[in-house]
């Protein structure tokens, strides 16, 4: 590795400790993560991908580190911003723009008006300018996500933390938040780590594509080929949907037939 | 269009009720059935409002009811303010140390079970009989519900708005302002609710009890018409104390709960 990578993993070590003892969720995990990389991560369930997200955000403690343009990351920061699963992310008290804004007034010294300005713009990426008076209660799970994905938006943040955030959405609301996933990946320089249970959604989005196996074991580490936009029908789809179900289910790869 | 018809509904059903008990409080009054007490458990509706009036215009020993209303109120007010700036401080305190919390939580635990009256003899002790014993009496009542559903609401807020607010660099106090307490906030005006209820009782009460010559009340006016047999102004005051807190759940209260979680989709 000529450059050094935006966000560096090394060693990370997440053991969880409850009534019934210890239990190591990811060993020694290293990982690389280039600028403006798409990065989707596939693993079966309770294999650690919530916790590596989770560790990287800071939420957790771990040994080993995470380090962001060289600096090692603790704490919380709004360099690496989550975007949960859960729609209930946003804050019910605070309207749609000021759930975007808020984060904004709390790291920029700029004058009312200003951030007002680039909270919108960040809505307006996401096709959600119109609902910027309303309450979070009153808008669709969709609609919730993308507020949660403008507020990175909004913020800047080089790393953003994506938790299976469309998985809870019927299968039209999701095609269309991953096509606006892509063209948000496409003119913003926003580094993603983007966790799903959906193949195809890896292929889509990713422009590399992680297959964890048991404690954060990497079965599968490649950059996706695919042009993009990608559909099913595309050229070389099917070996790699193949190739990634086969890492998924079986826990290794098919022996690669050589050229 | 059906629900505004239940709601048409409902109002006439309760305003039917309401004359009808009307009604049949003039029946009792008039038939006197009830023998010679019966024009002082009783009295007439026009009694009661004539005592409604006079007790403002007249009041009692040269003074107006107002001023009874205005004593009562000036101590209430400072008690509500005084118990709830405890209560917000305290139970924010709590969030910040574990030790601090286990502590508060037991006494609240603790006082929440007593009642104000019953702590009275302590307080004369302490103040001897003057205003601020029913300001302390106020405060107790308001406190403790106040903080138990603080404490509540803040070991309630779910762990996502927490890390969203981490995520986005808050930390120690602006954690507390910026997310435990609007996330707080149906708990906080559970709190309001019974906390304004308890220190109303506790007020009149306490008036009852003991009349502070310096600052008569509501209370002290009620004691001083049984005293008196003067039956009509005590009914015409109990409706006054009914009409007060009417005025503080529908002009206050609710305007603050309709503002706040209602907007927010927050209650429960
Ligand atoms: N707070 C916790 N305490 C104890 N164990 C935990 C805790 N959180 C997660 N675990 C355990 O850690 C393991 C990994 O959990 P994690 O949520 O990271 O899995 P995941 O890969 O995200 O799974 P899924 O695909 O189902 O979301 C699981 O076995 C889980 O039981
Ligand atoms: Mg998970």
């Amino acid at each position: 590795m000529s450059k050094e990578a935006l966000l560096q993993i090394r060693d990370l070590t997440k053991i969880y400790t409850d009534d019934s003892g210890e239990k190591t969720v990811l060993k020694d995990l290293d990982l690389d993560v280039e600028k403006s990389e798409f990065l989707c991560i596939l693993g079966p369930s309770g294999c650690g991908k919530s916790t590596l997200l989770r560790c990287i955000a800071g939420f957790e403690e771990y040994s080993g580190s995470v380090s962001v343009d060289g600096t090692q990351r603790r704490e919380p920061g709004i360099d690496r911003f989550m975007v949960f699963q859960d729609f209930n992310q946003l804050f019910p008290w605070k309207t749609v723009i000021n759930n975007v804004a808020y984060p904004l007034s709390l790291n920029i010294k700029a004058p009312k008006a200003e951030i007002k300005e680039r909270a919108l713009e960040a809505l307006n990426k996401v096709g959600l300018s119109g609902c910027k008076d309303q309450y979070p209660h009153q808008l669709s799970g969709g609609m919730k996500q993308r507020v949660a994905i403008a507020k990175a938006l909004a913020l800047r943040s080089p790393i953003i933390l994506m938790d299976e955030p469309f998985a809870a959405l019927d299968a039209m609301t999701r095609s269309g938040l991953q096509k606006e996933m892509l063209s948000i990946s496409e003119s913003e320089k926003n580094t993603i780590i983007f966790i799903t249970h959906n193949i195809q959604e890896a292929i889509i989005l990713g422009t590399r594509i992680l297959v964890f196996g048991q404690q954060g074991h990497i079965l599968f580490d490649e950059k996706n080929p695919m042009q993009r936009p990608v559909t099913p029908a595309s050229e070389g789809y099917g070996e790699l949907w193949e190739e990634l179900h086969h890492a998924l289910y079986e826990g290794s790869l098919p022996a690669k037939t050589s050229k | 269009m059906n629900s505004k018809k239940k709601h048409a509904v409902s109002v006439i059903a309760r305003v039917i009720y309401v004359i009808a008990l009307l009604v049949i409080w003039e029946c009792v009054a008039r038939s006197g059935i009830l023998g010679p007490r019966s024009s002082l458990i009783f009295p007439s509706l026009e009694q009661i409002g004539e005592a409604f009036i006079k007790n403002f215009i007249k009041g009692y020993a040269g003074t107006s009811l107002w001023i009874y209303i205005a004593n009562s109120m000036k101590l209430l007010l400072t008690g509500l303010v005084i118990g709830i700036l405890l209560a917000f401080i305290l139970s924010g305190l709590s969030m910040v140390s574990f030790i601090f919390f286990k502590i508060y939580d037991l006494t609240v635990s603790v006082f929440d079970l007593l009642p104000g009256i019953a702590l009275l003899p302590v307080v004369i002790i302490i103040f001897g009989v003057r205003e601020e014993v029913i300001v302390f009496l106020v405060v107790h009542a308001v406190l403790w519900p106040m903080s138990r559903n603080m404490l509540d609401g803040f070991n309630a807020t779910p762990r996502i708005y927490v890390e969203a607010g981490k995520n986005m660099g808050l930390k120690g106090a602006g954690l507390i302002f910026g997310v435990y307490l609007p996330a707080a906030a149906s708990y906080i005006v559970s709190g309001l609710k019974s906390g304004w209820a308890r220190a109303w009782r506790g007020l009149i009460s306490a008036e009852m009890i003991f009349g502070i010559a310096s600052s008569p009340g509501i209370g002290l006016f009620i004691n001083q018409m049984r005293t008196n047999m003067n039956n009509a102004e005590m009914y015409a005051t109990l409706l006054v104390i009914i009409i007060i807190g009417v005025i503080v759940q529908y002009g206050i209260l609710r305007p603050i709960e309709v503002n706040t979680v209602r907007k927010w989709g927050m209650t429960k």
